[in-house]
This record gives C-alpha cells, structure tokens and sequence, in this order.
C-alpha cells in the first residue's frame, strides 16, 4: 500500500434529519481515528457518507490523494471501487455462504494463489483459521466480527470504518476484538476510523479523537485530552467527570473491598474492587464536583485517597471555577465555588491535598451509558 | 386405457414455456416492485396480481379480445407477420403465463423484500458490481422464494383450463391440454382415461415440487 501523503479527507455537508444537519471537517493521517459523541450526533451517518452508502448533500471526501466524493466537480466513485474497508454493528455476514468464502468474497479480482496466500495470511491475523468452514450461523458473535474484521481487510482497503463493532459484544470479548483491531491496524498499517460513544473504547485504540456535536466537530487531539475537556463534558452530557486517565492494576486489598491503581505518570489511587489481574490497563474516570481541595492538616477522614499537589491555574466560570492541579506528570480539573478560591487562597503555585472518595473513582469498562 | 398422451406431452410444453416466460420476467419486475419507489406503484402491483382473482374464463375473454384477430395486439401480428396466436398451441402459453404470472410475481417480490440491501451494500464495498452482486448476494438469499413462485406458476400454468380454452381452444391434437382431454373424456364417458390423464398431471405438479425442493440449501438463510 502506497500510504502516500494525505490520508483521509473530510469536509461535508449534509442534513441527517430537521433536527441535525452535519456540517463535519477533519483530516486523519495514518493512525487509529476515533470520531466520538453521545447517540444520535450523527457519527454512524458520517462513516456512511465517507464509505458512500448516503449521498452527502454537498462537500468532498479524499483519501490518499484521490477524489472519492466532490460535489463541486460532480464526482462520485461508486462503492466498488472506493477500496474502503467497513465493519459494522450488525456484522453483516454473508448467511449463505461460510466462513471461508465471507472472508474470500472481496478476492474475487485476485488470482487464485495470490487469494489463497491473503486468505491464510488474515484468517492467522484475525484468528479464524479453525473457523474457515463454517456456517456463518454456527459462530457466536465475537467470532463473527472476527470474520466481518478479516473479510472487510482481505482486499487491502485503504481505510477501515468501524461502526460501533464491539457494541453487541460481552465485555470479554469487546476487549479481545479492539485487542485485535489494534494488532491487525499494526500489522496491516492501515489507517482506522472508529465510532464509539464509549470513552473505555476511544482511550484504548485511538491516538486522535474527533468529539462530535451538534452536528460539528468541537475538538480534536488525542482521546484523553479531548475527554478531559471543558467542550467534552458540556457536548456529550458525560457531565462534570473531567479527569479521564489511564492507570494500571497494581495490586488488590486482602480484604477484597479495594483495588489500588496507578495512574500512568501520575499518583496511585484506592478504588472499589475491580476484578482485573495486576498490570492490566484501564481507564479511571473521576468528576470534577467529586474531588475536595484542602490545604492544612487534615484530621482522620473516610476518603482514602489524599494527593498532593500543585495549583497550576484557576479559571472562572460564572458560578463555579476550575482549579487545575498538577501531580506528577497529569493534571486534575477540580470544580469549586468561588468562595473556596478565595478562603483557602488559591492561587498558581500553592500546594494543595486532593481528598478522593474512593466510591467517587469510576474505573470504564466501558462508556458511560 | 388412457389412450393418446398428446395432451399431456402438450401441457407439459406449455406449463414449461410458460414458466420459462414468468421467471424472465417475473424477475426484474418483482425486483423492481421490491426495491423502487414510485408514483402509482400500488396500482402497478394490484393489476398485475389481477389475474389471481379473476375467474378464468373472464380472463381469457379479456385476452381474447386483445390477441383476436380484431384485438389490437392480434390485429397487428395478422398483419405483420400472418400468424395468429389464437387457436394455437402458443395462445395457450400466452394464456398460461398470464394466468399464472401473479403466483410466481407475489412470492418473488416477498423474497427480494426478503433480502437485506446492507448486505448488497457490503457486497459491493468489497468491490463487486452490479451483476455479480446480484448474482452472489441477492439470487441466492432470495432462492426459496423466487423457487417456491416458479413451482407455483409451472402447478397453475399446468392446470389451466378456463383462460386457455378461450384463447385456444380445444382442438384434440392441436391445442388440447391435458386439463382440456380429462374434461372431454368425463363427458365422453371415459373414466380410464380420465383418471389416467389426471395421475399423470398430479405427478407432474409433485414432480416439480419434489424438484425444487432438491434445490432449497438444507437449512434457511439463517438471518
């Protein structure tokens, strides 16, 4: 694949119902792209316009330097010939024919050589090679996104849509697929864009996330900044949690009431039991109302969690201020009154403690339903 | 004891010309009747399902006066090409495939409907056209249906009796069908004979189910 400059180009326009009308911009180079947003901000209907299955209303789609979509110059390359992968919510596998031939069917074009070695060589990367001849129906649904993952990848597209995939999928083997998606995005290089509501999700397979709403796309940059955002919290209604981190499992409590994390970069914290082996990669998610700001001794308290840290700013808004914390290489946005800015004085530079309940640290296994 | 099996050999050609007729073109207009919208669509479907309810005499009536020899259609195959398909062999697959068509158009239609355009639409994402989609995807997804119409049509054209004795009449060793030759030999007195021919298109209807279900995949579509 000549990943040549550009990659994928988006600038469209298009009414999705009275109530929404997309008005979308980006461009995604060759990493994993999550576009993300509650339900119902229009990012399946985006990907169908990207992959051609809606007509958009006007605007233009490149990907790799070629047109596939310019209103302006009448242009529209027909599905078949766009060369762009999908895999959907419903996997959308061929019932009458197995698993073999699913994965076969984007082949036809290749020689038979050339398509037995892509077949092997994709059925070893999505793990189905014992799978090759079974009926479609037969397989449970991890599996059949496994097929839907490796027959939307065997004729080499130049990009892969993911449309949610993982949503009908237990939790097991929601993490085993984006295990997966990840290795195969690797190993194929092949860029990705990916919708999801799900921030676990988003945090676990992007390395730049476009949040959409209100028809828009309202910020953009890697997914835990782009989560931690002011913009996030208000645009998705995943209101107040700010402070979206990465953290490992280091250790449970004997008693198996707690679960003790640490923050990528950052502090440890004591969470509620969380049944992860030691070293597994989560994300913690902890509001913004929820962490009290103390300077001073403090008494014995309840909170189990007491994190030192530096002021770094305080900003204003309206009713309530965010004060930023530093600690270590991660910064917390803690939500006060203004009163409090004023009686415990702070300012840039001051040291301050974060009390954290911790019943008040969300660990995602997934979104935020 | 049964006697000239003419008649039979006859239906036989004909129910089969005439299935040969409905599926081509039973197939793009059912797929049309599934898949487009347009105005006055409704009224399209209802007439060309008329012929179910219908009685077959008034059928063949209404045919008659098309394809006559004063008919519009009739008139002009007289003076084009001097032929007349009335009182022919070839009035009766006229008459045939329109009494039948609508028993293979209902089904056919209920299979494309059947058929879930996002797995056409994923068909062609990987990087088929049109034809091969079609072919691939939507033919084999909608087997049974367009299968189960055929046998429908080929059972009813077999049997017809009222549309075709109008338009061809019955005319022993020309346009008489086996439907036409039990019916003569019950008034002739000729029970032989009339059980005889009567067997044999019972065998040929089941025939043509037993054949088309040799041809269903062992389990359904399992969507």
């Amino acid at each position: 694949m000549s990943g040549t400059s550009g990659g994928l180009e988006v600038r469209l326009g298009h009414r999705v119902h009275p109530g929404l009308t997309l008005d979308v911009s980006f461009r995604l180079g060759s990493e994993p792209g999550i576009l993300f947003g509650p339900s119902g901000a229009g990012k399946s209907t985006v990907l169908r316009l990207i992959a051609g299955l809606s007509r958009p209303d006007r605007g233009f789609v490149g990907l790799n330097g070629s047109v596939l979509f310019d209103s302006a110059a009448g242009v529209r390359v027909q599905l078949r010939d766009r060369r762009i992968g999908l895999i959907f919510q419903d996997d959308l596998l061929f019932p009458h024919l197995d698993v073999g031939r699913n994965v076969r069917y984007g082949l036809k074009s290749w020689g038979r050589r050339a398509a037995d070695d892509r077949l092997a060589t994709i059925a070893g990367l999505c793990e189905i090679g014992h799978l090759l001849g079974r009926r479609v129906a037969t397989l449970s649904g991890g599996e059949r996104q496994r097929v839907g993952l490796a027959r939307a990848l065997a004729p080499r597209p130049r990009l892969l849509l993911c449309d949610e995939p993982v949503s009908a999928l237990d939790l097991d083997a929601r993490q085993a697929l984006i295990d997966r998606i990840k290795a195969v995005q690797r190993a194929e290089s092949i860029p990705i864009l990916y919708v999801t509501h799900s921030p676990a999700e988003a945090v676990a397979l992007g390395s730049r996330m476009f949040l959409l709403s209100g028809g828009q796309i309202v910020a953009e940059g890697p997914p835990l900044d782009v989560l931690a955002s002011r913009t996030s919290a208000e645009s998705t209604g995943w209101n107040s949690i700010r402070n979206v981190f990465r953290a490992t499992v280091e250790g449970q409590d004997p008693s198996g009431h707690s679960t003790t994390l640490g923050i990528v970069d950052g502090p440890s914290l004591v969470v509620p039991a969380l049944d992860r082996p030691p070293g597994s990669l989560v994300t913690l998610a902890v509001g913004a109302d929820e962490i009290v700001l103390s300077r001073g001794p403090i008494g014995v308290i309840s909170a189990r969690n007491l994190i030192e840290g530096t002021v770094d700013r305080v900003a204003p808004h309206g009713p309530e201020a965010e004060v930023v914390v530093r600690t270590g290489g991660v910064t917390w946005v803690v939500g006060v009154v203004p009163g409090a800015v004023d009686s415990l004085g702070l300012i840039a530079g001051v040291e301050v403690r974060m009390i954290i309940k911790a019943r008040s640290c969300r660990v995602l296994p997934d979104g935020p339903t | 004891m049964i006697g000239d099996l003419g008649p039979f050999w006859l239906s036989l050609r004909v129910a089969g010309l005439a299935t040969l007729l409905i599926v081509t073109l039973g197939v793009p207009v059912a797929l049309l009747l599934a898949r487009l919208r347009f105005p006055g669509k409704g009224l399209v479907a209802g007439v060309l399902v008329l012929p179910l309810v219908m009685p077959p005499t008034v059928l063949g009536y209404g045919l008659l006066l098309i394809l006559g020899r004063r008919g519009w259609l009739g008139g002009w195959l007289e003076s084009a090409f001097g032929a007349s398909v009335v009182f022919h062999w070839s009035g009766a697959v006229i008459a045939s495939t329109v009494a039948a068509f609508p028993m293979f158009l209902v089904p056919a239609r209920g299979a494309f409907e059947g058929v879930d355009p996002a797995l056409e639409d994923a068909a062609r994402l990987l990087g088929r056209g049109e034809t091969s989609v079609f072919l691939s995807i939507t033919v084999p997804l909608a087997w049974r249906g367009l299968v189960a119409g055929g046998v429908l049509a080929f059972a009813r054209a077999m049997g017809d009796f009222g549309a075709t004795m109008m338009v061809a009449g019955d005319i022993p060793g020309l346009t008489q069908t086996a439907s036409m030759a039990i019916f003569d030999a019950v008034n002739a007195d000729d029970p032989g004979r009339a059980a005889g021919l009567s067997l044999l298109v019972a065998l040929a209807s089941i025939g043509a189910v037993l054949v088309a279900q040799r041809t269903m995949p062992g389990r359904g579509p399992g969507r």
